[in-house]
């Protein structure tokens, strides 16, 4: 069983800030760190590879500093690691990013897929699908538990809905994106972290996985961003009552909803 | 890639889910009739599915030019693979200017395979879009947590494809005379092209307590609520307010609320036109969940609790004794007995 797992080193989002003066992201000091969907996605993968044997490979694009993503996923228990860094990858939407993930994966073989839900920087859980479209596979998204049936070669995963959950059954090869409910994603221990930084994160370039120039980066890309800005969303302001006069504050509230035409 | 100019038309895919359609539909279809009057051209919802003959009454007043009712075996279920080919086909033979999803569990799976199949660009979880002077089609969405906002132009491939967050406007009757046409469609496969199948369709919500991306208030409930049990005053209180109950990670991972109730950066992302927080802090894993409420009421025994920062209204008290009071000020009066 070859597992692949895709992987996206992100800036922490919850650390960044927004300048109140330029009204900009400050980046700076904000630290990178594997996609915590990818976490899950990984852990899932350990998972079936100790129940049903395997290898598993974590596959990532990005700049040679995502070679950090890979060593966690390396110190995690991957068997191995691969980066797709190139200048000609560079500005990729989506689509790029999901064309230059399957050629890659198609080079270094599959029979099961897993891809975080969502990576928390662009947030549009379409690269998973986009791939396994791409490489002519089904796959199920928003997975929260996944079974692998070998004699069958199948998958029989829950994947979540707004308001629950469908049972889905895909033969391999298939592709999964994985959500939070999945599983707890291991720890690496500090020896487990030393051992994989000494690890070899395998470099592939465009031409590596026969990528021309113009179906990848951002000359491959079907979108442009043209702007960008930091919204202005509320900063409060608004009337907070303390429970000193509880019934009264009750009250307002009751006002306030009323005025909403919410009761 | 060349761009096809003669490429023409306004599409909405609809949701329809178990006979209802998905009122985030009308939304889109809202929107969608703004992009085709300023372009100036048609409007045409699709909806995909098994029984659909009373879905067009559902859709004439928001104004589509054109109702494509795809009705077969073959689509019975959702099943993105199946729902892409079904599109691909029509999208080939028809040649659309732009394509709206709604940004649903099943809304992205569907957009995102069709996106692929076809090449094109697709800008997900929009939460606006336009046309601009030079008649371009503009879409705007968030990222990192909704710190930032992109705009986003599609100038190299057609259709151009984007999937609408829910309650981004208001569904709106177009007040417009004409008829739309209908047009029935069967689906048509090439072949199987994979062995996927649904097996059953759970749900975990109760049916009251309706649904995070659609309700107008949604009731965020956190760690402070203590027990499972504890959530009983929450759903007395929901059932008087009709909202929806979501809440923060900490309660979710506690197993008082299944994970697709979970609010925030890993989980889901809502705008709600009013969101009452009970017991939240407001860590801002949480908050970029409900950045476009239109209200936050916030109800926290903390008064330094970042949610009061954020909140339109706050009372700092214990949600266990507001939530009584609240209950009761709500409930309609006893009938009177003469």
């Amino acid at each position: 069983m070859r597992i692949v797992v895709c992987v996206k080193q992100v800036p922490d989002v919850a650390e960044i800030r927004i300048d109140e003066v330029t009204h900009t992201l400050v980046r700076a000091g904000v630290p990178s760190i594997l996609n915590p969907f990818d976490e899950f996605a990984v852990e899932e993968a350990l998972r079936i590879r100790e129940k049903h044997g395997g290898t598993i490979t974590a596959v990532s694009m990005g700049p040679l500093q995502a070679k950090e993503a890979l060593f966690k996923c390396l110190a995690m228990g991957v068997d191995r690691a691969v980066l797709l860094t190139d200048v000609f990858f560079a500005g990729a939407d989506t689509w790029a990013t999901a064309k230059t993930l399957a050629m890659a994966i198609q080079k270094l073989g599959y029979d099961l897929i897993i891809c975080g839900m969502k990576a928390v920087d662009g947030e549009t859980s379409q690269v998973g699908p986009e791939i396994a479209e791409l490489l002519g596979m089904p796959h199920i998204s928003y997975v929260k538990r996944v079974e692998v049936e070998m004699e069958s070669k199948s998958i029989t995963a829950e994947r979540m809905t707004e308001q629950g959950y469908q049972l889905i059954r895909a033969t391999m090869p298939c592709l999964l994106t994985a959500t939070k409910a999945l599983n707890v994603p291991r720890i690496p221990t500090l020896l487990h972290q030393m051992a994989a930084k000494k690890k070899n994160v395998e470099i592939m370039k465009a031409v590596d996985i026969g990528a021309q120039r113009e179906e990848v980066g951002l000359p491959g890309s079907r979108t442009q961003v043209t702007k960008v800005y930091t919204p202005q969303y509320r900063t409060g302001g608004g009337t907070i009552l303390t429970s000193e006069n509880l019934p009264n504050a009750v009250a307002t509230l009751k006002e306030l909803l009323k005025k909403e035409r919410i009761v | 890639m060349m761009v096809d100019e003669n490429s023409t038309g306004i599409w909405v895919i609809g949701e329809e889910k178990e006979g209802k359609l998905a009122p985030v539909t009308l939304e889109l279809l809202t929107i969608g009739r703004q992009l085709a009057d300023s372009l100036r051209q048609e409007l045409v919802v699709v909806i995909i599915g098994h029984q659909l003959e009373h879905m067009s009454r559902l859709l004439v007043d928001y104004g589509p030019d054109k109702i494509l009712l795809v009705a077969g075996e073959e689509t019975r279920y959702f099943i993105p693979e199946t729902y892409s080919e079904v599109l691909s086909a029509l999208v080939e033979q028809r040649k659309p200017f732009a394509i709206l999803f709604p940004a649903t569990y099943d809304g992205r799976d569907v957009a995102a395979r069709l996106a692929a199949k076809l090449g094109v660009g697709l800008a997900a979880d929009c939460t606006d879009l336009k046309i601009d002077e030079a008649g371009r089609f503009v879409q705007v969405r968030p990222a990192f947590g909704g710190n930032l906002m992109a705009v986003i132009h599609q100038p190299t491939a057609r259709p151009q494809l984007a999937t609408l967050r829910p309650r981004m406007v208001k569904p709106n009757k177009s007040g417009r005379k004409v008829s739309p046409s209908v047009e029935y469609i069967k689906p048509r496969i090439s072949a199987k092209p994979f062995t996927k199948s649904l097996l059953r369709t759970v749900r975990e919500v109760a049916e009251e307590s309706g649904n995070l991306d659609e309700a107008e208030v949604v009731i965020g409930v956190g760690r402070g609520i203590g027990s499972s049990e504890n959530m009983r005053i929450v759903n007395h209180l929901a059932t008087l307010l009709k909202a929806a109950i979501g809440g923060s990670r900490g309660v979710v991972d506690a197993g008082w609320l299944p994970h697709t109730q979970q609010i925030g950066l890993t989980g889901r992302v809502i705008s709600p036109k009013m969101y009452m927080a009970l017991g939240i802090s407001g860590a801002v894993q949480h908050l970029v969940g409900v950045r476009t409420a239109k209200e936050i009421i916030a109800i926290n025994k903390d008064p330094e609790a970042p949610i009061f920062k954020v909140a339109t209204f706050g009372i700092v008290a214990d949600m266990f004794s507001v939530i009584p009071l609240l209950a009761k000020e709500l409930e309609p009066p006893a009938p009177q007995t003469t």
